[in-house]
This record gives C-alpha cells, sequence and structure tokens, in this order.
C-alpha cells in the first residue's frame, strides 16, 4: 500500500463512480436512445418527429456534457484503466462469471470505439441535426453497417452484464439466490437490447417499419 | 527496572495462549513457528472443548469434570493442577466466547454443549466439527492484535534447534534455524516457553500433522530437561486409514449418537445399509451398557482390536469397523458435524450421511511430554517453561476426548505470567549472559548440520523414518509384550546407527527442507527409545498403557511417574510419586457404573 | 505381467525467488487412495527423475493433509487445490504441479503468502477484547446468527481464492475475497461490530474491496465452500452506505 497525497479512499470513490455512471446515466441514456431510435421501426416521419423533438430539447448542449458526454468519457477512460490493471485468465479457469468478465473488457472497449464513432457521425458530422435520411446514407457503406450491428450488440451485452455487476458489487443482491436472479435480469436485459438495436438498424437498412400500419 | 523478553516456541494453542499472556503483562514476546502460526496442528482439533458449565442442568460440576479426568486417566495424573484445570474451564469458555469463537448456541443464544467420551454428562462446547480450528484462530487473531500493536514479533518458518543453556545451567534463549536461508542464529532471552506439541510422526503415520515430530522435547530432553510418561500415547478408536495420514474422526460423530458395530457374520458382503439391524454387533454398546459408544478412548481402542484380531470380526476380514451416523437426521449432521463429515467424503468418495465410515484406531496424542512442576508448568531447568501437548501434567495415562483443548489454553495461560515472573526476579537477565554462550551453542549446531550434509552416506532419511514408524506402531500402541519391547528398542537402535550414514539428497543452502527433516529424525528417535523402554519397564496396565501379561493396574508396585533423564549420553529412568490427595483411588471400570 | 501401473507427475521446480523455473518429470508407482502428498513423499524417498537422473527432493508446504491448515495449496493440472486432497486417481496424467504464481516462490511449489496475513492486520481482523482476565460470559448470539458466520470463519487462508482472482496480479494489489470475507465475520459478532467501522475504512484504502470485479472465480475455487460472493456483496453495500452516510450526515 503506498502512502498517497489524496485521502486514502479516493481510488475507492473513483471506482464506485465508475460503476455508477454505468448504470446512471450510461445506462439509462442508453435506455432512452434505443427507446427513441426504435420510432424508425413506425416510420421515417415519426422517427425525424422524435429526433427533432430531443434536438430542441432547452440547455441542449448542457444536458448532453453533464448526462452523455462526460459520464461516457469517465466511464469508458477509468473502465480502460481497470482492464489494464486486472489479468484475465479465462483459459485457466473457464467459468461463466470469469467469461463475462473477459467479455466485459472487450465489449466495453468495442461500445467505446462505436458509440465515439456514432457520435462523430450523427452528432459531430451533422452539427447535431442528424436525420433519418443521414442515417439511412451512412448505412448504404456495408463496413458502416456491419459495425453497427457490432456496436449495437456490444453495447447492450455491455449493458446487461453491468447490470448484473452492478447488483451484486453494490451488494443490492447479496444472497446466491439474489445474485443468480440479478444474473437473469442482466440476460434479459443484454438479449432483449441487442434484438431491439438489431431490429432499429434493419430498420434504416432496409427501410423496413413493421409499425407503419399505425400511421397508415 | 529492567525490561524482559519472553520466547515461546510454538504457535498451537497453548503457545499462543502465553504469547498472549505474557504480551498482557507488558513484556514484549518473540514468538517462533515452523509454519505461520494459524497452520498449526491445533486446527485439526475436531469435536470440542470440556467445561462443566451445566447448562443443560443435569446437576454436572466442575469436581465432576475433575473426577472424570483423573479416573478417566487411571489416576496418574497429578490431582492439584487437573482439579485447577476443570475449576478454570468454564472461565476460559466464557473467555473464547468473547474472543468470537462462533460456537454452536441453543435457540436461547447460549452455548451449546454435547457429550464426549469418559463421562455421562454435556460437557463439551463445540464449534461445528471444527472446534480447535475455531479456537486457535480466535488466539490467533487475539496474537495479531498484540502483534500489530507491536508486543509481540513472529518469528515464522523457523524451527528450535536447542536451548542456550548458560554455565549455571540457566536457560539464555534459543538457537533456531531459519527454514530459507538455513542459517543458524541464537536469540537472547530471559525465559522461554515451549508448546510444541505432539510427537505423531514418531508413528510414522497418526493423525498428527507433519510438523508433530517431538524434535524441540526431544532436544530439550538431550539438553538435560527431563521427560515424563513417555509411555503413555493415545490410539484414538476412529480414524480414516490411509498412506500419508490416518485422518481422525472425531469422538463428536459417537458424541452426538454414532455407533460402532461390525456385521455378525465377517463374510458378510452386503452393503452396510442393507445389513438389518439384527445381523449387526454393537460391540462398545454390548459390552459397556453404560457408556456405550461413549466409553474412553483406551477402552474402545482395545475393544475395537479385539473384535478384529481376536474375534475375527472385522469388516470382510480386513482392519476396519464401521461407524455409522446414518441414522442422525442430515440437517443435525450437517449443523454439528460437517468439518468431519466432508474430510471423509472428501478423501474416500463415500458420503457418511448415507454409508457408514469404516474406521479403524489410529495413534493420535501423548499424555506423557516434557516434565514440568504441579505449580507453573516450569520445567527442571531454570528459565524453561512448557504447556500444552508437548508436556505431561493433565492426562494421567489416558486422556479424555475434548480435554486437550482446555489443557492447552490452560497451561499456556499458567506458563505466560509465571515465565514473566521469573524473568522480572532474575537478577541478571540475558543481557548479561556473554556473547560466548551464544556463539558457542551457535557452532555447536551449525556443526551439526554440517555433519549431517557432508557425508557421503548411504541411508535415505525418509526410508529409516518409514521403517521407525512401522516398528513403533507395530509394538508401541495399542497391546505390548515385553520381547516385542526389547525388539522395538534393538530395531531403533539399528536405525540410528544407520542414522548415522545418512545421505542428504538435498545439499543446497536455501530452503532446504531435507536437512531439517533429516534433524528432526535424529531427535525423533531418541525420543522413541524414551517411549519404548518406558513401556517396557511398566509392567502393568494402566490407561491407554496395556501389556497382556499384566493386565491389571497395578498400584502398588506403579503409581508413580515415569521420568527419564538424559546423563551422559544415556536414557536414565526414575521414578516419583503421584498426587492423589483429591480423590482416592478406586477401580476403573466402565462396564458398569463407577 | 502386465506392466505395474504407473503415475506420471510433472513438475516446475525452481530453485529459488530469483532464479528461473524449469520442469522434471517424475514416474512412480500407483498405489490405491494416492493423493499428491503421497506422490511428493516418494519422490523424497527416492528422488530420480524418471530418465533416471538423480535429483533433489521437492520442496513444498504442508501440515495437516486433511485441508484444515491451508499450507499445501499449488496449481494441479492448472488449477488452485489443495495437495492433499487431490487424489491421483481423479486426475489426468501426467499431473502437472506448479506454484501458485500470484505469491512470490519460495522453492520449488512453496510460495510465501504472508501478504494475506498482513492483509488480516490491515483490517483489524480481530475480536477487541478489554483482556483475557474473567470479565463473565461472551455477548449472546442468535442459533441463526452463528450459523451464518460459522462458514465464514473456516477460511484456512490458502490462498486459492487469490490465485484465481484476475483482479490479483503484479498491477493490482486486491486484497482478496478471503479477506473480505473475514472482515464480514468480525463485524457480525456483537463485540466486533463495535468497531465495524474501522474495518470496513481499510476496506476502502487502495486495494480494497472496489478491486473486486465480480468474476466470482473465488467462490468455485475455494476448498472451504465459503459463500465468498455474498461476502464481497454484503461488505461492499455496508462500504458504500458508510460512505454515503459518512458523507451525508458524518
Amino acid at each position: 500500500m503506498s502512502a498517497t497525497a489524496t485521502r486514502p479512499e479516493t481510488d475507492y470513490l473513483l471506482r464506485k463512480l465508475h460503476s455508477l455512471t454505468g448504470i446512471i446515466p450510461v445506462g439509462a441514456f442508453l435506455v432512452e436512445h434505443f427507446w427513441s431510435n426504435s420510432y424508425a421501426l413506425v416510420s421515417q416521419a415519426q422517427y425525424d418527429a422524435k429526433s427533432q423533438e430531443l434536438q430542441t430539447i432547452p440547455f441542449r448542449i448542457f444536458v448532453e456534457w453533464a448526462f452523455i458526454f462526460l459520464p461516457m468519457l469517465y466511464h469508458g477512460g477509468y473502465g480502460i484503466y481497470i482492464w489494464l490493471r486486472g489479468k484475465a485468465n479465462v483459459s485457466a479457469y473457464p467459468w461463466v462469471g470469469n467469461w463475462l468478465y473477459t467479455t466485459q473488457r472487450y465489449t466495453g472497449l468495442i461500445a467505446f470505439a462505436y458509440i465515439g464513432w456514432h457520435l462523430y457521425t450523427e452528432r459531430w458530422l451533422t452539427h447535431g441535426r442528424s436525420t433519418y435520411a443521414d442515417v439511412e446514407n451512412l448505412l448504404r457503406n456495408p463496413y458502416a453497417l456491419a459495425f453497427m450491428f457490432v456496436g449495437v450488440v456490444a453495447s447492450s451485452f455491455h449493458l446487461g452484464v453491468g447490470i448484473w455487476n452492478f447488483l451484486c458489487k453494490w451488494g443490492l443482491a447479496a444472497t446466491v439466490k439474489a445474485q443468480r436472479a440479478a444474473g437473469a435480469l442482466g440476460a434479459v436485459v443484454g438479449f432483449t437490447f441487442s434484438l431491439v438495436g438489431v431490429l432499429i438498424v434493419c430498420s434504416f437498412w432496409l427501410n423496413w417499419h413493421p409499425f407503419d400500419f399505425y400511421v397508415k | 527496572m529492567r525490561q524482559p523478553r519472553i520466547i515461546v516456541v510454538g504457535g498451537g494453542l497453548a503457545g499462543l495462549m502465553a504469547t498472549i499472556r505474557v504480551a498482557e503483562a507488558g513484556v514484549p514476546v518473540d514468538l517462533f513457528s515452523i509454519v505461520p502460526v494459524k497452520r498449526s496442528h491445533s486446527v485439526c482439533a475436531q469435536g470440542g472443548i470440556n467445561a462443566a458449565k451445566n447448562q443443560k442442568g443435569e446437576g454436572d460440576t466442575t469436581w465432576k469434570h475433575f473426577d472424570d479426568t483423573i479416573y478417566g486417566g487411571d489416576f496418574l495424573a497429578n490431582q492439584s493442577l487437573v482439579k485447577r484445570m476443570c475449576e478454570a474451564a468454564p472461565g476460559i469458555i466464557d473467555l473464547l466466547d468473547r474472543m468470537g469463537v462462533m460456537f454452536n448456541r441453543t435457540p436461547e443464544g447460549l452455548l451449546d454443549y454435547r457429550r464426549f467420551g469418559g463421562t455421562l454428562y454435556h460437557r463439551t462446547a463445540f464449534a461445528g466439527a471444527t472446534t480447535g480450528q475455531q479456537l486457535l484462530y480466535a488466539l490467533d487473531e487475539q496474537v495479531r492484535r498484540h502483534e500489530a500493536e507491536d508486543r509481540v514479533k513472529k518469528y515464522e518458518g523457523q524451527t528450535f534447534l536447542s536451548a542456550v543453556i548458560d554455565e549455571g545451567g540457566v536457560c539464555r534463549g534459543i538457537c533456531a534455524m531459519d527454514l530459507r536461508s538455513m542459517e543458524v542464529k541464537t536469540y537472547p532471552a530471559d525465559a522461554v516457553i515451549f508448546c510444541t506439541g505432539g510427537i505423531g510422526a514418531i508413528f510414522g503415520r497418526s493423525t498428527n500433522s507433519v510438523v508433530c515430530t517431538g524434535s524441540a522435547q526431544s532436544a530439550l530432553f538431550q539438553q538435560g530437561v527431563d521427560y515424563a510418561n513417555g509411555e503413555f500415547i493415545q490410539v484414538h478408536p476412529t480414524a480414516i486409514p490411509g498412506e500419508d495420514k490416518l485422518r481422525l474422526m472425531s469422538e463428536s460423530a459417537r458424541g452426538e449418537g454414532g455407533r460402532v458395530w461390525v456385521p455378525k457374520n465377517p463374510a458378510d458382503t452386503r452393503a452396510a445399509q442393507s445389513i438389518p439391524d439384527g445381523e449387526r454387533f454393537y460391540f462398545l454398546e454390548e459390552w459397556y451398557p453404560k457408556y456405550g459408544n461413549l466409553v474412553p478412548r483406551d477402552i474402545a481402542t482395545r475393544a475395537i482390536h479385539r473384535i478384529v484380531y481376536q474375534e475375527k470380526l472385522g469388516i470382510r476380514g480386513q482392519a476396519a469397523v464401521y461407524l455409522d451416523v446414518t441414522h442422525i437426521p442430515k440437517e443435525t449432521l450437517d449443523r454439528k458435524l460437517e468439518g468431519i463429515l466432508e474430510i471423509y467424503e472428501k478423501f474416500l468418495g463415500v458420503d457418511p450421511r448415507v454409508e457408514p465410515m469404516k474406521v479403524f484406531p489410529a495413534m493420535h496424542y501423548t499424555m506423557g511430554g516434557i516434565w514440568v512442576n504441579a505449580e507453573d508448568q516450569a520445567t527442571n531447568v531454570s528459565g524453561i517453561y512448557a504447556a500444552g501437548e508437548c508436556e505431561y501434567q493433565y492426562h494421567g495415562a489416558n486422556r479424555l476426548g475434548a480435554n486437550s483443548l482446555v489443557s492447552c489454553i490452560f497451561g499456556g495461560g499458567l506458563a505466560g505470567p509465571a515465565a514473566v515472573k521469573y524473568a522480572r526476579n532474575l537478577e541478571k537477565g540475558a543481557e548479561s549472559t556473554s556473547a560466548s554462550v551464544y556463539e558457542n551453542e551457535r557452532k555447536r549446531q551449525e556443526e551439526k548440520n554440517q555433519a549431517l550434509i557432508l557425508p557421503d552416506g548411504t541411508e535415505n532419511p525418509v526410508a529409516i523414518w518409514r521403517e521407525l514408524g512401522e516398528v513403533m506402531t507395530e509394538h508401541v500402541t495399542v497391546t505390548r509384550i515385553n520381547k516385542d519391547l526389547e525388539a522395538a528398542d534393538v530395531k531403533i537402535r539399528e536405525l540410528q546407527e544407520r542414522y548415522g550414514r545418512i545421505n542428504l539428497s538435498d545439499r543446497t543452502k536455501w530452503s532446504n527442507q531435507t536437512l531439517n527433516f533429516a534433524r528432526e529424525l535424529g531427535n525423533m528417535l531418541i525420543l522413541a527409545r524414551v517411549i519404548t523402554l518406558g513401556a517396557l519397564q511398566r509392567d502393568e496396565s494402566r490407561g491407554a498403557h496395556y501389556k497382556p501379561d499384566f493386565p491389571e493396574r497395578d498400584d502398588a508396585n506403579w503409581l508413580k511417574t515415569t521420568r527419564a533423564k538424559w546423563l551422559n549420553g544415556e536414557i536414565h529412568l526414575s521414578y516419583e510419586a503421584v498426587d492423589i490427595s483429591q480423590i482416592p483411588l478406586r477401580a476403573r471400570r466402565y462396564d458398569a457404573a463407577k | 505381467m502386465a506392466e505395474a501401473k504407473q503415475v506420471i507427475v510433472r513438475i516446475k521446480r525452481q530453485a529459488g525467488p530469483k532464479v528461473a523455473p524449469y520442469w522434471e518429470e517424475f514416474a512412480l508407482p500407483w498405489r490405491p487412495a494416492m493423493n499428491v502428498i503421497i506422490c511428493l513423499r516418494d519422490i523424497a524417498e527416492n528422488p530420480v527423475t524418471r530418465d533416471g537422473k538423480k535429483t533433489t527432493p521437492i520442496s513444498y508446504d504442508s501440515n495437516c493433509l486433511e485441508e484444515v491448515c491451508g499450507s499445501c495449496a499449488m496449481l494441479i493440472n492448472g488449477r488452485a487445490r489443495m495437495a492433499c486432497s487431490a487424489l491421483v486417481d481423479k486426475l489426468e496424467q501426467p499431473i502437472r504441479l506448479e506454484p501458485f504464481s500470484k505469491f512470490p516462490v519460495v522453492r520449488d511449489l512453496a510460495v510465501d503468502r504472508q501478504f494475506m496475513f498482513e492483509s488480516l492486520k490491515r483490517v483489524n481482523g480481530w475480536i477487541p477484547i478489554d483482556g483475557t482476565y474473567d470479565l463473565g460470559e461472551g455477548p449472546r448470539m442468535a442459533p441463526e446468527i452463528q450459523e451464518k458466520a460459522y462458514p465464514l470463519s473456516r477460511c484456512i487462508s490458502c490462498g486459492s481464492c487469490l490465485e484465481v482472482c484476475p483482479q490479483v496480479n503484479d498491477n493490482n494489489q486486491f486484497i482478496g475475497a478471503a479477506i473480505v470475507s473475514q472482515v464480514r465475520l468480525f463485524n457480525m459478532h456483537p463485540t466486533g461490530a463495535m468497531h465495524a467501522k474501522e474495518r470496513i475504512q481499510a476496506l476502502m484504502e487502495p486495494g480494497g474491496i472496489q478491486d473486486c470485479a465480480n468474476a466470482q472465480n473465488c467462490v468455485k475455487a475455494c476448498p472451504k465452500d465459503i459463500p465468498l460472493t455474498e461476502s464481497l456483496a454484503e461488505m461492499n453495500r455496508q462500504a458504500w452506505k458508510q460512505a454515503l452516510v459518512g458523507w451525508l450526515i458524518g
């Protein structure tokens, strides 16, 4: 234990902050983001209306930085730091928890890179005025399309495992039984989000709007 | 005032208790142990610890505990100190409880007690079936606290080689070897407390741990510390046979209702569970209706030997009997006996909750040990104290189950303050001992190492040890016959002679376990002779010492303590009277009420 | 006559802490109910490798041989295990023996696990009693609490949970599941609970409970089946509550 100038529990607090930001606000934002994007499954017009609504909220730039960009940067950056301090051993101990530990690191990195790219294309290049047409255009590029699929699945997986980790690591699921239930919850979330995410990407890719009968 | 310094050798229950008491008195302690103290052999004690708290309203008293102990030990123990121990036992339980030992509880939140061998009372407090482990950890934690607060310094991974004794015959410290660097060093102290445990390794395989070699006791014996009642060796009736170790199956299995039996027909090949009750021979219950399966250990062990060797009723002709707990509800077993049942399951791959266990007696404990006085654990050498299994004071000719833990803690608790008092009253402490006294001892020990490492001999120490174990187990355990004991002594002397031609297959200077083992082996051989000669001389049967040629206890000639002395490189046996001031002698019979 | 059955053992050896390791192979006569300790003793009695080369006996730690002292932990076929309870007939051959990788090697299979004992000191791993003189009975305790605490008190400090933990390595001195579980034990005791705060505080220092990343290998590797993940969760909850409450209302 090295003497540090900071308070002894600084490391503890930073680690806890990392864990917390993964759920709130990053996880919560992911929920919102999947929800608003699933308007694409209804129609192009509905999607653009929803986008416009979100793009015109008051204090937008502050909300974006405070609740999305900064927490995400912190969660991702500190996550990489955590990764570097661990040493995966899943080949020696191929147990489920250990697999999740390892994949959580890779999916986190993929999700982080993907979200950076996604922000660049949909937020930066479009000056925050991205439309259905922009996304549709982008996905004509097969690499972009593939990355989109990988990205949404990695993010969903990371969220699912993250929920399990969060419930265990904050002692909210303390007994073996509760931890098993937390794992099931994480699995359901991960799977559901993967599915919804893939459907949304398909919607842009194939111009497919299964819920368009709502507006017909 | 001069600040004395005290060394404790051995970090089991007795050593840790002594350490705590010395530290509490404000005297710094150096604690030496071969293994990290948390790994000491005390962890193997399973069943529990005795104290007459009368928690079950049976009218138990400390006097009855005292009486059971003396009677169980066949009147060989000096009575005054045993009485003090039994009186102190309830307080010891309270102390352990305060230290956080997770004893089993009654619904009222009080400590639960179970029955053990050699008594009719529920007198044994227990923490599952790993009581020794729990007790050791509690004391280990207290010592760690003293260590964190700089009152105790631990020297783990150090083996004791010899005491440093000055020209006046006063102990001034110890000489020890670091088991990594193999460096031999002396450490000054005003008093040294030895708590070096059992001697199982002398019998090759036993229920003891690897470090229980008796090497320290033997080294002290060769420096003039007397050794008493060496011939009294307890063979535990129920252990799981194994090639590396005979794993104990605690008496608590019987305390909780376990029954010992064999098929009436030894050729019966059916699985134990499917043999009907009428075709089973519950020999302990039949032969000892009052105590049944809870007769003292020496009685149960001899009964099993009789079943196997005389009645030829061992299971399918093998040296084994059934220890059966399958009739006890699984919930009770898991709550009260899980630790030991788990051992059986792990090492044999059979679930003892479903299938009766196969067990056989195994060397377990030495009642004999370093001679100490009847007041405060002092040996016959000034400045040397002893407590725990390594000394002889509390158990007479046979130890009752669950009395060892209490004797360790009581003895350690007594030795600590006694050593402090002695050290404080010394006119001249270790600081005024001349450096040459230490240097000479260090050189003597270095030379011993060199003598072992250098020659290109032919004898493998492990092989010698195995042969020693075989001869000791065969002739010096349950049944003792004079001509066999004589033969055993001849054999040990032959082994000693071969030991002189030892060949260490490892001559390196770092973490050389072979060298350390060879040193221990030399000491084991001498202690083996002390045990064998003591047994040979004692022509009677008393407690664990049983001679078919002398089947009765002979108080007229043998109500006396054997006291072995080392004079001019030879073992001399002398005898001294036993203190029977409190409880008059009576015949020891467990087949009827006493 | 059929060839006598053999046990082949490959051992990673190392003469001292700072020298390079090497492997040696031994062929031993098979016997019923052999365990890894018996193999090591066979080698000590006849230290000759499979190809007939004379060598030194293997250094290793052992004591009780019934899985209660925690000494003989090592890697057996790549897994953290106790050598005494590793039965040869249940192991794939050749049996590979290696020292634990997360602790400094002393020699051959013996490692230095002092880190664990130091950690117990760090977290005040004891019940602070006033003294060993007679102060009457201890606090009463519901059997339910005892039944929860007892399994925790069976930790043998073997180090298996640290060995298998991906968060324990040269970059990260995570204190490990065993110690966290011990804190839970001390905090459950009525007297220990009076000093729970100090122990929790110690768990929040660098290398503390925050370094657990929930891989849950510890609970799988524990030879004593201690519910380590429950202990980690429980102590995690106590820790953040203490941090939050301490910050909010002191």
